[in-house]
């Protein structure tokens, strides 16, 4: 066995997530040491594995029509179903806060503009509510654990506590600076104003600016430090809560089918955003004022979006096949009648 | 030799035994419960039995990926070994199910041999 070929095996078992290479790695690795062997290049074999390898990652996500155990494919699809809402919900926040300010400042001029932002407000409220209402199970074991002393979630609630701590403290630096502020009155208001300016801040990376590095290059430093760390924010708040998520001892049934009906809800809303969105942008140039023109970087919101709600719905699909699987909760003898 | 106690992906309890839900890897576990309906066997010495009575070789993805799926289901199971290179080998379920499978594709083949017979006439 040569060295190339062992550093080939290693290259090829990365293609897999960490769950199956702990179960299959080692045999898997004698195979394809075989394999290598009788056959030393072959570009087949690299397809293959990369298919099966990518294959297996979205079944460790719950995102393939493979199903894992119940629990595990709730778990899996609970984990993926966080992650996607998250994507979605900051870049659905990035758009709602564009919208938000146009609607401070002029109507939207377009019946079409208006119901569509009215729409995505709505379904952000519900998203945010689902998210609230999930959180109290979670945090209800996170207490549990810490009373435990157990350290398996010392890590990934480190992580999301510093992330949102990041993101609560910038954007409250930043949010002054929201174009909206100064705007015409409380009826003006289609969002609480402190919602939306937190909402723009925190999306400010969100930005056609990117493509106008000349214009970027009058943006105050600080400003500019920010749009490039706040997304790592975001990735770290949704990585932490991935990792809260799969770690979390879901025994119990009942948590386990409330928190899949939240996740049921919350990618109904996201849905109903993308829907409101989708008419919007297709409403292009009917409505007035320029906040409410979309341009590319809207377009490219809107791909990011349905993209992560493709997602969400997979595992949510995983999901619900992973609570058909679950067996009944016990249920009390009922009285015979004696016949 | 006796099961090893290392947990399956999925539990094949209760679930259907069949290759219905294995889409396009039906046909490499057809292959590999027909190689281990002779006894155990680890992944090489599947592929080079499969190739020698099937002609087909399986990549070592699609081998495992199948091995997998069957194991998640309880078709198969995995024999402790000291050995690297984990055997393999048929349960209950797994026969059953090979059964019902090549029965299901001598159906196909008959009906194909004798449509054939008629219009083609016999080679």
């Amino acid at each position: 066995m040569t060295a190339v070929a062992d550093r080939e095996v290693r290259r090829l078992l990365r293609w897999y997530p960490r769950s199956w290479r702990v179960r299959y790695g080692e045999e898997f690795a004698e195979l394809l040491r075989a394999d290598i062997d009788e056959r030393p290049a072959d570009l087949r074999r690299t397809a293959d594995v990369i298919r099966n390898g990518l294959l297996a990652r979205l079944t460790a996500a719950g995102l393939s029509g493979h199903e894992l155990a119940p629990e595990e494919q709730i778990r899996a699809g609970l984990a993926t179903a966080a992650c996607a809402l998250i994507v979605f919900a900051a870049f659905g926040m990035a758009m709602l806060a564009q919208l938000a300010t146009g609607w401070q400042r002029a109507s939207a001029g377009s019946a079409t503009t208006a119901a569509g932002t009215v729409g995505m407000a709505a379904a952000v409220t519900i998203l945010g509510a689902a998210g609230l209402a999930a959180a109290v199970p979670v945090c209800w074991q996170l207490a549990a654990a810490a009373r435990r002393r157990d350290r398996r979630f010392a890590v990934p609630v480190s992580l999301v506590l510093g992330c949102a701590a990041l993101l609560i403290i910038g954007t409250r630096h930043f949010q002054n600076a929201w174009p909206g502020t100064g705007g015409m009155g409380p009826e003006h208001h289609l969002v609480p104003g402190g919602l939306a300016a937190f909402g723009w801040a925190s999306t400010l990376s969100v930005s056609s600016y990117w493509a106008h590095p000349a214009l970027l290059g009058r943006f105050p430093a600080a400003e500019l430090a920010w749009m490039a760390l706040s997304p790592a924010g975001w990735i770290g708040l949704g990585t932490g809560l991935v990792m809260v998520t799969r770690r979390l001892d879901l025994a119990s049934s009942q948590v386990l089918r409330y928190l899949s009906h939240l996740a049921a809800l919350a990618t109904a809303a996201a849905a109903l955003f993308l829907a409101c969105a989708s008419a919007w942008l297709l409403d292009h140039g009917a409505a007035s004022g320029e906040a409410f023109r979309p341009g590319l970087v809207d377009a490219g919101e809107l791909v990011a979006m349905a993209l992560s709600l493709i997602a969400a719905v997979r595992a949510a699909s995983g999901i619900w096949h992973g609570l058909l699987a679950l067996p009944s909760p016990r249920r009390r003898p009922s009285a015979q009648i004696p016949l | 030799m006796g099961p090893v106690t290392d947990a399956p992906r999925s539990t094949g309890a209760g679930r259907d035994a069949s290759l219905g839900t294995f889409g396009r890897y039906a046909g490499p576990a057809t292959l590999i419960l027909s190689s281990l309906a002779e006894g155990p066997k680890h992944g090489y010495a599947l592929t080079k039995d499969v190739e020698q009575f099937a002609g087909v070789r399986l990549a070592p993805g699609t081998l495992y990926e199948a091995l997998s799926r069957l194991e998640g289901q309880g078709l198969i199971e995995a024999v402790a070994s000291t050995d690297r290179r984990r055997p393999y080998q048929l349960t209950a379920a797994g026969a059953q199910a090979l059964r019902e499978q090549l029965a299901r594709e001598r159906r196909v083949a008959d009906v194909g041999l004798r449509r054939l017979a008629k219009g083609w006439g016999s080679a």
